[in-house]
């Protein structure tokens, strides 16, 4: 039986840190993306200041917009299509920041090292009064931290018996998504993360500003599993290889019948030109990470 | 009727009380439905006829199949008494089947067993499974409401409500006007229960019986109209339920929803000015909305009709009529809608039940919650610096 998936409560760190995707299979196949703490998310609903839209690709006829939605934990990238003319159109209509409430699918996509990128793909965008807001950070702060109670209790007794959790009214989704972060997260800083979740309660208590839109939505977030220490930037000699990188890129694109340019044949002709393997990886992994680049298929890349 | 030259002297049988080791059997029973069939014989092409159907005594209802039945046919409701008739198994239920060895003969009504309330086994509420007969149980009208129905060419009232004990709740439908009023407790014995929308509902006609009674174990009936909201993961585990309160957000509408066309005879929504039954009519505008409600364990249906949706939306039936005839764009106006509710928190009140796509409620209240941010916030953070 194909029930609807439910929408999980969760802040913009949360999903950041979501790395273990579970694909199913089959016939209209659901996947979920598992987070460090407890969600096994194919819908999500999040709330916080989404910025302005902008087209994804070259040109706005591309048909494919990303905003930015911020929280006090982080920020995450809000796309949407045109198979959702409705999200698309409520994106797209804002021109300034403003706080906006999304329900969507998580989309995760993965670069090498494990670098994820984690996005949603707006089913449904509402502006709202800070109000409300607030009241959806409320859910996503209560819902956070009954998951990782959950997450305590299971870790201290993992034997605890499921019909005692679902007499407290646990849901049977929540102990099988908190069993599978136990097993699939086993490093992960939990204190660190309840931490984050107190400058959103300062902001339902109306502390605190909303949080500033962030930097412009053509960056694609990055994360991989907190906490993380920030990348030094890049040096001179690594922009070089960029460009040259680039350069590869578009000149094969250019060629290509797909329009694509192919990752062996990148490679094997940076080789040539004295950018070992492991270099070209490094530069393709930051490249990507900075949203320049994607690839959209294995073995596949294109200017993002 | 087929009568026997050699009758066998046998007691009379409770249907409760069948068995394949104890056929055959000697039973005096109703007949509550029966159709009449006819079979082709494969050796030579004859046809036999033979009448089927149901029968009950008040302790079971079984079905039985009559061959080479009377021609003038049997009328629901006739007592039969049946000797020699033997008793099969279908699908682990007794079944009974009257052959040429079986004499049949019409029986009047007070043959019948007569049974002592206290006979029958006294069940809880919760106990109680689709197709039960022959129990009794205690419980407290939660509430009722007469509703006229036609039934065929006949025009009926039936009474419709809501039954409790401690254990749980459970719908139900009388054929007969017992008298019955909110808050009455009762011990009802000779109803039986059948399914409706996948959900078990007692059903009690004029061979039922009930009966006031003193009882203060007795959930009373605003407490559980007052119940708290509980969570749509387990209003889908428990497959729905009879008076559910959930609380969520709106995070979607299904089709239709908005501006809608029904047809004027059934109320079933119209497509194309052609219903699903009554064809080519004239379909007479309506509002509702087809909201999904999530609360981050699951997701359900509530479908809110006309005042429900006018109350949330801000907009009348007539208004969205005007906006249609501005703009003949019905997801439009849909995409107005959802505009308006998407994110609204609500709780929601009413029977819901279960099928492929989840639960749907019909509600009996939709309220808009505020939530108070202030309180929120300090429960909050009380339980953050609680944690490590």
């Amino acid at each position: 039986m194909a029930l609807r998936e439910p929408a999980w409560r969760v802040t913009a760190r949360e999903l950041e840190s979501a790395l273990e995707e579970e694909r199913g299979a089959g016939e209209r196949a659901v996947s979920y993306l598992l987070s460090p703490f407890g969600a096994r998310m194919n819908r999500v609903l999040v709330a916080g200041t989404l910025s302005p839209a902008e087209p994804i690709g070259r040109d706005e006829s591309s048909g494919f917009w990303r905003a930015r939605l911020s929280d006090p934990t982080g920020a995450i990238a809000v796309t949407a299509g045109s198979f959702q003319p409705r999200a698309m159109a409520q994106l797209r209509s804002a021109r300034e920041p403003r706080p906006a409430i999304v329900v969507g699918k998580v989309h995760l996509y993965r670069g090498r090292d494990g670098v994820g990128y984690v996005s949603v793909r707006a089913e449904a965008v509402r502006s709202t009064s800070e109000n409300e807001e607030r009241a959806m950070l409320v859910d996503a702060v209560r819902q956070t931290l009954d998951r990782l109670d959950l997450l305590e209790r299971l870790e201290k007794s993992p034997t605890t018996d499921e019909t005692a959790l679902r007499a407290d009214g646990t849901p049977a989704t929540w102990i099988r998504a908190a069993r599978d972060a136990l097993q699939r997260y086993p490093q992960v800083d939990r204190a660190a993360f309840r931490r984050e979740l107190l400058p959103v309660v300062r902001r339902i208590a109306g502390e605190s500003a909303p949080p500033p839109a962030g930097t412009p939505p053509t960056v694609t977030v990055t994360r991989a599993p907190p906490p993380r220490a920030a990348a030094p930037p890049p040096t001179a000699a690594e922009r070089a290889e960029e460009s040259v990188f680039l350069d590869l890129l578009d000149e094969i694109a250019e060629v290509s019948v797909d329009g694509y340019a192919d990752l062996k044949e990148v490679l094997s002709r940076l080789e040539t030109q004295g950018v070992v393997a492991d270099r070209a990886e490094s530069v393709l992994n930051r490249l990507e990470e900075e949203g320049v680049v994607e690839e959209p298929i294995v073995g596949k890349l294109r200017r993002a | 009727m087929t009568v026997s030259d050699t009758p066998e002297p046998l007691a009379e049988t409770r249907l409760r009380a069948l068995s394949v080791a104890k056929s055959p059997v000697e039973i005096i029973a109703r007949v509550v439905q029966s159709e009449r069939r006819e079979v082709t014989r494969r050796s030579d092409g004859g046809r036999r006829p033979l009448l089927s159907g149901l029968l009950t005594d008040g302790t079971a209802t079984v079905r039985f199949t009559w061959w080479d039945p009377p021609r003038e046919g049997i009328e629901r409701g006739t007592v039969l008494r049946a000797v020699g008739a033997e008793v099969r198994e279908f699908r682990g239920r007794p079944e009974l089947t009257f052959t040429w060895k079986t004499r049949v003969e019409p029986a009047s009504p007070v043959e019948l067993p007569r049974i002592a309330p206290e006979e029958f086994p006294l069940k809880s509420v919760r106990a109680l499974a689709a197709r039960d007969e022959g129990f009794r149980v205690r419980v407290r009208i939660v509430r009722v409401q007469a509703k006229p129905v036609t039934v065929g060419a006949e025009r009926r009232v039936v009474h419709e409500g809501l039954i409790a004990d401690a254990t749980g709740t459970l719908p139900f439908s009388s054929w007969s006007d017992f008298q019955l009023s909110g808050g009455d407790a009762v011990q009802i014995v000779g109803g039986y229960l059948r399914e409706f929308r996948g959900r078990p509902q007692l059903v009690l006609d004029d061979r039922a019986t009930v009966t006031r009674i003193d009882a203060d174990d007795l959930p009373e009936p605003a407490a559980l109209l007052r119940a708290l909201p509980r969570s749509i993961a387990r209003a889908e585990d428990e497959g729905g339920g009879d008076a559910l309160a959930i609380e969520g957000v709106v995070v979607g509408l299904l089709p239709p929803s908005g501006l809608v066309y029904r047809c004027p005879t059934c109320r079933r929504s119209v497509k194309s000015g052609i219903c699903r039954v009554h064809g080519q009519v004239e379909g007479q505008p309506d509002l509702r909305a087809r909201i999904v409600l999530d609360d981050g364990t699951g997701a359900l249906t509530v479908n809110a009709g006309r005042a429900d949706t006018e109350r949330l939306w801000g907009v009348t039936l007539a208004e969205a009529r005007a906006r249609m005839r501005d703009e003949p764009d019905p997801s439009l106006l849909e995409e107005q809608l959802l505009e308006v509710l998407l994110g609204r928190r609500l709780r929601v009140r009413g029977p819901g039940s279960k099928d492929d796509f989840g639960v749907t409620i019909t509600p009996e209240s939709i309220e808009v919650v505020e939530i108070d941010l202030d309180a929120a916030a300090s429960e909050l953070s009380a339980r953050l610096e609680g944690g490590r």
